[in-house]
């Protein structure tokens, strides 16, 4: 009998190579502590998964996050900069390997940073502004 | 509308499969971000006799805001307004994506069981509450008795 193959098709199923982060009852986070979607999927945001929407560490915690998760809450002034799951200062792990992707991932990063510590500043600004408007009024 | 956040969805099928106890949050038919909600009041409070009612509901940013939530029942407490408003940290500056629906009001609930005068909103409640606490305790029960549902 000779058989003959008219058509093929191919597919790859993958997974997120993530460092597991056990909490004291021994279950692994598999979610976004933010959109709660697993990491096989992607952000609210992005369509679909794998490397325009990557998962972060935290270096200071072991929390991990979609990228655009994360960036999006440290963006809100009421973040404060800090993790949302343990309320740390959320530092970002540096990217190990050098690919294309990391080195646009690193860029984002410090994309974010300068504006956060601009926003910073700003905000000092409105404070003190705020501060004295209220004086006006006491007075 | 915009379409709902699985994280929304999410939430609200566990609120519904698996509630917490002396909690409910129904979701509105016409806008699933508006929730009814009943909370009990907590044991061995002056609200112990009482079931509260309450709305909440999810701005689009939600998660990276807190929801809002507001008593519409009546309450005498010192960190609830007179419009309902509730003054709790978490509801505020102390919000974290982390937390959700259930637990937002589960420490609502937790509120109830331990007044703060000292971090009040409704301020001439907070300052009868610390000029003579068991007078206050005795408004908050007789309040719970007029304005909230009875508990079966
Ligand atoms: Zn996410
Ligand atoms: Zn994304
Ligand atoms: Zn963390």
């Amino acid at each position: 009998m000779k058989v003959k193959i008219l058509e093929w098709k191919s597919f790859a199923t993958w997974h997120w190579d993530l460092a597991t982060s056990a909490d004291d009852s021994g279950y692994v986070e598999e979610l976004c502590g933010i959109c709660r979607v697993s990491f096989d999927g992607t952000c609210p945001n992005c369509k679909y998964p794998g490397d325009d929407c990557p998962i972060v560490l935290g270096s200071g915690c072991t929390h991990n996050f979609h990228l655009h998760c994360i960036l999006k809450w440290l963006e809100q002034e009421s973040s404060k900069g800090l993790c949302p799951m343990c309320r740390q200062i959320f530092t970002f792990k540096e990217p190990e390997q050098t690919s294309d992707v990391l080195i646009n991932l690193k860029t984002l990063i410090d994309g974010h940073r300068v504006m956060r510590e601009r926003f910073q500043q700003g905000n000092e600004q409105e404070f003190e502004a705020f501060g004295a408007d209220q004086d006006l009024q006491m007075a | 509308m915009a379409a709902l956040p699985k994280r929304i969805i999410k939430e609200t099928e566990r609120l519904v499969s698996d509630p917490v106890p002396g909690i409910t949050a129904i979701p509105s038919e016409d806008n699933l971000r508006y929730f009814e909600v009943t909370i009990d009041g907590p044991n061995h409070s002056p609200y112990a006799d009482g079931v509260f009612n309450l709305e909440l509901y999810l701005p689009d940013d939600y998660p990276m805001c807190a929801p809002k939530v507001r008593f519409l029942t009546k309450i005498y407490h010192p960190n609830i307004d007179k419009l309902g408003r509730i003054c709790l940290d978490v509801l505020k500056d102390n919000w974290s994506p982390a937390l959700q629906i259930r637990t937002i009001l589960l420490s609502i609930q937790a509120l109830l069981g331990a007044p703060n005068p000292d971090d009040p909103l409704a301020n001439d409640v907070a300052d009868d509450w610390k000029k003579d606490e068991k007078r206050a305790i005795e408004i908050a029960k007789e309040w719970t008795l007029k304005y909230a549902t009875k508990k079966d």
